[in-house]
């Protein structure tokens, strides 16, 4: 347990020296990957369609805030749609800019969340996101995770249904436009996910709030299970045919992957150093402030150490003469 | 002399100004009433942009039967139809713009309130340092 606590510090430290890296590497991280997982599944349009396309604009993403990110990945999956079909193109248009009108208007701080979540979809961990959003969000996050969820299934449907799309080549564009939406509004599968996700975070969210021991730890396996119990009961209610072991085995690998974050990156205060100037009548000031870094576990273990009782002193009686 | 308390203050200040500062002091240059105004303008305009791709969706979607039913509806009707849901939509979502931006602003403020304090003990400082 130590070693590990060690190795926390040794991660704050490191975060602490090297943070300027260490966030555009991260975004560079998540853009390359979310890029290379949308020419994987969809890549219908080959100058996109590349690896070295991929680094490109994950490289350029890097140094831009993440609203821009999203608004990158949106626009190669609109460009993959466009060359499938164009009431795709359509559809998919139609669906981000609702989501960008109605969502991103408030700017909220968890915008990551809608490339994250088809992310570990595409990796079989879609649990990791409704667990780590109810341990570090609000219960608002459940707009964001429904929309990134929305998102996944659109590019899911197009990319299992792009062989009946290019076959109904000669049909008009009504009845490809139906198509698409019809897959889209009926989609049980869908729906049976993002009510998993929206009553998972919730239960996350009030468990870990509660001022009990270990709270973290019964809130992650509590909404991990309470959504298991309702991805299987929408499965025999809706007949959504999802494979029962891999969505077991994806919820536990998913509580462990959980579990790690908690422990090195949620629980942590990750202060930076900061360089700040500014001026008075007599001075400039350059000040570079480096936050003191202290261990700070959120558990308190009292090791009890038997203490040996020392012996009675013995009362010499003192004979007064 | 550099004083060290005042050089603490003076950091503090200058970290708070350069990160949450800045959304927070934009905020803080309008009046309640301007800023949730302005706010609500453009939740408005964004509403209706909303409900006007989602209405070209749905009339795109029935298209054939749209315009089967164009000479035979009601147009009166469907457009009083298109009207209600139209206000009901785009009021409830400057309602819900209402509670966010109303709640981000008394936010702002307060935290505004603690820097303009400590721009006032900065300011007692060099006083009395002058004195």
């Amino acid at each position: 347990m130590t070693n590990l606590l060690v190795l926390k510090e040794q991660l704050k430290n490191f975060y602490s020296k090297n943070d300027a890296f260490i966030i555009p590497g991260l975004k560079f991280l998540m853009a390359f990957v979310a890029l290379l997982l949308i020419n994987g599944q969809l890549g219908y349009m080959s100058r996109i369609n590349s690896p070295a396309i991929a680094l490109i604009a994950a490289l350029t993403c890097s140094f831009l805030p993440i609203n821009l990110i999203i608004l990158i990945a949106a626009l190669f999956v609109l460009l993959h749609l466009y060359a499938l079909s164009i009431e795709c193109a359509i559809v998919g248009l139609a669906v981000f800019l609702i989501l960008f009108l109605l969502y991103f208007r408030f700017s909220p701080k968890d915008t990551a969340v809608i490339i994250l979540t088809p992310l570990c979809f595409a990796l079989n961990i879609p649990y990791v996101i409704p667990i780590s959003m109810g341990l570090i969000g609000t219960p608002f996050s459940t707009v964001s995770v429904s929309c990134g969820v929305v998102v996944y299934y659109l590019i899911s449907y197009v990319n299992g249904n792009a062989a009946a799309l290019n076959a109904m080549e000669e049909e008009s564009v009504i009845q490809k436009f139906r198509f698409i939406i019809d897959g889209m509004l009926n989609n049980k599968a869908m729906i049976v996910a993002i009510i998993a996700f929206v009553i998972a975070i919730v239960i996350v969210y009030f468990i870990r709030r509660m001022s009990i021991d270990h709270s973290w730890t019964i809130a992650i396996v509590t909404g991990a299970l309470a959504s298991l119990v309702i991805v299987f009961v929408g499965d025999m209610v809706y007949a959504t045919q999802i494979s029962i072991i891999g969505t077991f085995l994806g919820c536990l690998v998913s509580i462990g992957i959980v579990w790690v974050l908690q422990f090195f990156v949620f629980n942590v205060d990750y202060s930076r150093t900061e360089h700040v100037q500014f001026e008075d009548d007599e001075y400039y000031y350059y000040v570079k402030a480096v936050p003191k870094i202290t261990v700070a576990t959120p558990d308190k273990k009292v090791k009890k150490i038997n203490i040996q009782k020392k012996p009675a002193l013995k009362q010499t009686s003192v004979n007064k003469k | 002399m550099l004083n060290q308390e005042r050089i603490i203050l003076m950091t503090k200040m200058a970290s708070y100004e350069e990160n949450e500062g800045k959304k927070n002091v934009a905020i803080g240059g309008y009046f309640r009433g301007d800023y949730i105004s302005l706010q609500l303008i453009r939740s408005v305009i964004n509403g209706t942009l909303a409900y006007f791709i989602i209405v070209g969706m749905y009339v795109f979607y029935d298209f054939e039967v749209f315009m089967q039913e164009i000479y035979n509806m009601d147009i009166m009707a469907f457009g009083k139809g298109l009207i209600v849901r139209y206000l009901i939509t785009v009021g409830s979502y400057s309602v819900l713009s209402y509670i966010v931006y109303s709640y981000r602003y008394s936010k702002a403020k307060k935290s505004l309130k603690c820097y303009f304090n400590n721009l006032k003990k900065l300011s007692k400082s060099y006083e009395r340092e002058g004195k």
